[in-house]
C-alpha cells in the first residue's frame, strides 16, 4: 500500500503531501464526529439526517484517503460507506453488530492513518478481516437489488435522454466459488491494476487471482476463483479502474460475457473525443460542455439580457478570499508567549510601583499611559492564557464509547451523563487528568453498577446513570464522577485493610474509611476481572491527581452510589493575587479564595483547647491560622503585632489568617517552587514583585487542612 | 483570468483543488457547502463552478439546480467532483443540469485537463 502512496503523491509535477497534514487532521475530526453520532443513533427511530451525517463523515475520509493515495483506509472507509448508504437509503435496518463493526472500523481507520502520519512506520494493523464483516453486512440482506431504489431511479425520467440498460441483471449472490474471468481495460498504464492483485492477498477468504495472457495491448486479463459477487467485486476495483472498464465473466457458464457493468445507451463511447480518459465525462449537450457549442450558443441567445448583465457584474465584483477559521500552531510557540507575557506582567507591575512615588499633577500624562498600560497588559494576559484553555468535553467526549463498549463486555447497562463539558482547562492539565478519571469511570461502571437483573431486583431502574460534570469553583476546577450503583461496602473495606496490616478502627469515620480505598494495592473487588480491580488503581489516580496538587475525595452510599469528586488548581501561569504583610515578608494569597477582610479587636479572638484560636464572625467561628507562627517569621519590631484578619476560603471551609497589613492586589507571575528549590508545605509557589523581592504564595487549601487537625 | 468556484466540505479537498488551480493560473473562491457556494455565485460570477456531491445543508446536485434555475448561471459549466462514480448518481447529475463529473480520487493533472476542456 505504501508504494501506491508514493506512487500517486509523485504523479504530476504536484506534490500532495503537503496536504496530508490537514487531511490527517480533518479524517480525525470526522472519524471523531462519526463515533459520536453512531453511539447517539437510536437504532429505532434512526432518521434520515441521522444517518446522512454518519454517512457523510465516512464519505469524506474515503474521498481524502483515495485522493491522497492511503489505499488501506479508503478501502476500509468505502466498506463503511457502502453499508452506510444502504442504511441512509433504508435498505438495510440498522443493528447493533453494524453500530459495533463501523466503530471498530473507525478505530482501525485511525491506527491506518496514525501510521501513515508516522511515515508508515510498523506493522499496519490488518482491516482484511473487518472489511469482510462489513461487506457480509451489507451485502448479507441486498434484496434492494432488484427493486431499484425509487427516489434515484425517478430522477432519469427527467432527464433529457433517459435510456437506462441493464445489462445482465446483477449476478446473484453465489455461494460457491466461482471461476471467473475478468478483463480490465482499455488501460492507461498496465500496472494501474497491480493493486487489484493485492487485493486478493489482502482480503482473507477473497479469493484467488491469477493473469491471464491478454489479446490486447491495453488489457490485463485475470482468472478469479471467488465466491463474491460480481457487484462486491466490482466495489472492490473502482478504486483501481472504473467500472465501466472491466468485464467480468463466468467460466462456470458457457454463456457470452456478461458486462457486469450498467451502461448507458448514450454515454459516449470510451475512446470518443469527448471522454477520452477513465473517471470523467460531460452529458452530451449540457450547458458548458465541450463540443455543445451549438447548444450553449442557442442558450446564451434564449437569456442575453442575463448574460451581458452577468459580465458586467463579474468585473465589478469584488474578489471574496476564503477565509481560515482556525490555524493550528505548535504548543512551545504559546509557552513562549505565556512565558514573555508573564515577564511583561513583572515589568508592568515594576512600573506602577515605581510611579506610586511620583507627583499625580506633575506626571499626569505618564500616569495616564501607565494605567493603559496596565489596563493592556491585563487584557493581553487573558488573551495570551485563553489559548491554552480547551473545553472538559475533549475529555468527556472520549467515554461514552468506552463505556458502552464496556458494559457491553460486562453485561450491564449504563446510561452516561455529561455536565459542564464548556468547563475550561488548561491543555497540559487536561492531558494528565485524562488517564485517573477513565479509570474511576471505569471502576464506577465494573464495581459500582450492579447486573441489571440485581438492580431490579433492589428496585432500581434496570439501567444505571454515570454521571461526569465539571465546574469552576473559586480557584480550582471540581469533577465529579457519580454513579447510582451499590456504593462501597465500609465492612468489606475495613475488613481489606486488616487483612492488609492497615491501622483501621470501627470507630474511623466514614471519609476516612473511604480514603482507604487509595492505599497502594488496594481492591476490594470480589472478583479480579480484566477490567480493574487488579490493585493498581485508585493508588496511582491519587498520586496522579496530587502531582497536579489536586485532592481526591469520596461520598458513599451503600446500596445508592457513589461520588469521586476530583478538586484541581486552575494552575494559571499568572494569578490574581493579594499581597499581605507579615513581619517584614510578603506573601501572596490567591485572590480567588479571599472572601473578606477586617481589623480584628484581641478581645474576638478565643483560645480553646490545645491552644487553637477561633475569631467570632457574625455569630459564626472559625479557625484562626496566625501566619506569624505558621512561618516562623522573625519580628524585629516588638511594639508591632498581626491584628488583621483575611477570611479565605478553600474546600468548602474558611479560615481566618492573621497578618499584619494589607498590601494590595496585583497580578503575579506564578514560578514553580518545586522545580526551582523544593516543596514547601503551606506553600503553592513563589513570584518576584514589582521591587524585585521574591514573594511566596499561600497554599490556601492546605491551610484550610491545617487548621482541622 | 478564469475564476473558478470549488466547492467541498472537506477542508483538504479545497486545499488541494485550489492549490492545483491557483498553480494553473486560476484564480478560485473556495465554497465550504452548497449554501455558501449559491451564495458567494450570487456574488460574483464564476467562469466554471466544480462541486462535490455529499455536502451538510445544499448537496452539489441541489446547488447545480438553484444555479441553472439562476439566468447566469445557464451556460456556464459545472461540474460535479465527487466520489459516487455510480451511474444513477451520473444520471441525476445529468437531470440537475451539471455539465460532466469527474470522479474522485482524481490526481491534479486530471483535473486540470478536464477543466482546460470546460474553460475556453
Amino acid at each position: 500500500m505504501a508504494e501506491a502512496h508514493q506512487e500517486s503523491s509523485g504523479s504530476g509535477d504536484f506534490d500532495l503531501s503537503q496536504f496530508y497534514q490537514i487531511f490527517f487532521e480533518e479524517a480525525g475530526e470526522n472519524l471523531d464526529l462519526m463515533e459520536q453520532m453512531l453511539l447517539n443513533m437510536d437504532l429505532e427511530t434512526a432518521d434520515d439526517e441521522e444517518l446522512n451525517g454518519i454517512f457523510r463523515c465516512a464519505h469524506s475520509v474515503k474521498g481524502g484517503a483515495a485522493t491522497f493515495g492511503f489505499t488501506d483506509v479508503a478501502e476500509l472507509t468505502h466498506q463503511m460507506e457502502s453499508l452506510l448508504d444502504k442504511l441512509r437509503r433504508h435498505e438495510l435496518q440498522p443493528n447493533a453488530m453494524m453500530v459495533d463493526v463501523l466503530l471498530e472500523s473507525a478505530d482501525i481507520s485511525r491506527s491506518l492513518l496514525a501510521r501513515h502520519q508516522a511515515g508508515e512506520a510498523g506493522e499496519p494493523p490488518s482491516s482484511a478481516d473487518l472489511v469482510r464483516r462489513i461487506s457480509e453486512l451489507a451485502s448479507g440482506a441486498t434484496p434492494a437489488v432488484s427493486t431499484p431504489v425509487p427516489a434515484p431511479a425517478s430522477a432519469p425520467v427527467a432527464a433529457p435522454a433517459p435510456a437506462v440498460v441493464v445489462a445482465a441483471a446483477e449476478t446473484p449472490t453465489v455461494k460457491g466459488e466461482r471461476q471467473l474471468e475478468i478483463r480490465m481495460g482499455p488501460l492507461e498504464r498496465l500496472d494501474q491494476v497491480d493493486p487489484v492483485k493485492d487485493l486478493f492477498r489482502d482480503i482473507a477468504g477473497l479469493g484467488e487471482i491469477v493473469d491471464l495472457p491478454s489479446d490486447q495491448p491495453n488489457f490485463r486479463v485475470f482468472k478469479v476463483g471467488t465466491s463474491s459477487s460480481n457487484e462486491d467485486l466490482l466495489d472492490l476495483f473502482a478504486f483501481h479502474v472504473a467500472r465501466e472498464h472491466v468485464v467480468i465473466r463466468d467460466l462456470g457458464e458457457e454463456a457470452d460475457s456478461t458486462p457486469a457493468s450498467v451502461t448507458w445507451a448514450d454515454d459516449p463511447p470510451p475512446d470518443a473525443p469527448l471522454a477520452p480518459a477513465p473517471g470523467f465525462g460531460f452529458f452530451d449537450g449540457a450547458p458548458g460542455a465541450p463540443g455543445a457549442a451549438k447548444t450553449v450558443a442557442s442558450a446564451a441567445a434564449a437569456e442575453p439580457r442575463g448574460t451581458a448583465k452577468a459580465g458586467g457584474k463579474a468585473a465589478a465584483a469584488p474578489l471574496a478570499q476564503p477565509e481560515a477559521a482556525t490555524i493550528r500552531v505548535a504548543i512551545n510557540k504559546v509557552d513562549q508567549l505565556i512565558n514573555l507575557v508573564g515577564e511583561l506582567v513583572i515589568t508592568q507591575a515594576m512600573l506602577a510601583q515605581n510611579s506610586r512615588a511620583l507627583d499625580p499633577a506633575m506626571n499626569q500624562q505618564l500616569l495616564a499611559g501607565l494605567a493603559d498600560l496596565d489596563r493592556n497588559t491585563r487584557d493581553l494576559q487573558e488573551s495570551v492564557m485563553s489559548i491554552r484553555m480547551i473545553p472538559m468535553s475533549i475529555v468527556f467526549s472520549r467515554f461514552p464509547r468506552m463505556l458502552r463498549d464496556l458494559a457491553s463486555k460486562l453485561g450491564k447497562k449504563v446510561d452516561f451523563v455529561t455536565q459542564g463539558e464548556a468547563t475550561e482547562l488548561d491543555k497540559g492539565l487536561v492531558e494528565k487528568i485524562t488517564d485517573p478519571l477513565t479509570h474511576l469511570v471505569r471502576n464506577s461502571c465494573d464495581h459500582g453498577i450492579e447486573m441489571p437483573e440485581d438492580r431490579l431486583a433492589k428496585g432500581k431502574p434496570e439501567t444505571g446513570t454515570i454521571t461526569l460534570s465539571a465546574a469552576h469553583q473559586g480557584g480550582s476546577i471540581v469533577i465529579e464522577v457519580r454513579d447510582d450503583g451499590r456504593g462501597l461496602n465500609r465492612e468489606k473495606i475495613l475488613s481489606k485493610a486488616r487483612e492488609r496490616g492497615l491501622d483501621v478502627s470501627d470507630q474511623m469515620s466514614d471519609a476516612d474509611v473511604w480514603q482507604l480505598i487509595f492505599a497502594p494495592g488496594f481492591s476490594t473487588a470480589d472478583v479480579v476481572t480484566d477490567v480493574s480491580g487488579r490493585g493498581v488503581g485508585m493508588d496511582v489516580v491519587k498520586k496522579n491527581i496530587a502531582a497536579l496538587n489536586g485532592t481526591v475525595e469520596i461520598d458513599s452510599a451503600e446500596g445508592y452510589g457513589m461520588r469521586v469528586s476530583v478538586r484541581l488548581p486552575l494552575t494559571l501561569a499568572i494569578m490574581d493575587g493579594m499581597s499581605v504583610g507579615v513581619g517584614d515578608e510578603v506573601y501572596i494569597l490567591p485572590l480567588s479564595s479571599v472572601v473578606e477582610s477586617f481589623q480584628v479587636k484581641p478581645d474576638a479572638v478565643s483560645t480553646v483547647g490545645q491552644g487553637s484560636q477561633l475569631v467570632k464572625v457574625r455569630d459564626e467561628y472559625m479557625p484562626v491560622i496566625e501566619l506569624e507562627k505558621v512561618f516562623q517569621v522573625p519580628r524585629f519590631d516588638s511594639e508591632k503585632s498581626s491584628d488583621i484578619m483575611v477570611v479565605v476560603e478553600a474546600e468548602g471551609s474558611r479560615v481566618a489568617l492573621l497578618v499584619d497589613e494589607l498590601l494590595g492586589q496585583q497580578q503575579v507571575v506564578v514560578k514553580n517552587l518545586e522545580t526551582n528549590y523544593r516543596k514547601v508545605p503551606n506553600v503553592s509557589g513563589a513570584t518576584i514583585l514589582g521591587d524585585g523581592k521574591v514573594a511566596l504564595i499561600l497554599d490556601t487549601s492546605a491551610l484550610v487542612r491545617r487548621s482541622r487537625h | 483570468m478564469p475564476l473558478i468556484l470549488a466547492v467541498d466540505d472537506s477542508p483538504s479537498m479545497r486545499k488541494m483543488v485550489s492549490f492545483t488551480l491557483t498553480g494553473a493560473g486560476y484564480q478560485v473562491v473556495e465554497a465550504v457547502d452548497g449554501q455558501d457556494a449559491f451564495e458567494k455565485a450570487q456574488a460574483q460570477l464564476f467562469d466554471l463552478v466544480l462541486t462535490d456531491q455529499n455536502m451538510p445543508r445544499l448537496d452539489g446536485l441541489g446547488l447545480t439546480r438553484k444555479l441553472r434555475e439562476h439566468p447566469q448561471y445557464k451556460t456556464k459549466p459545472i461540474l460535479m467532483l465527487t466520489t459516487e462514480s455510480s451511474d444513477l448518481m451520473k444520471q441525476a447529475g445529468r437531470a440537475a443540469g451539471a455539465t460532466g463529473w469527474l470522479v474522485k480520487p482524481f490526481d491534479p493533472a486530471r483535473l486540470l485537463d478536464v477543466i482546460q476542456k470546460v474553460i475556453k
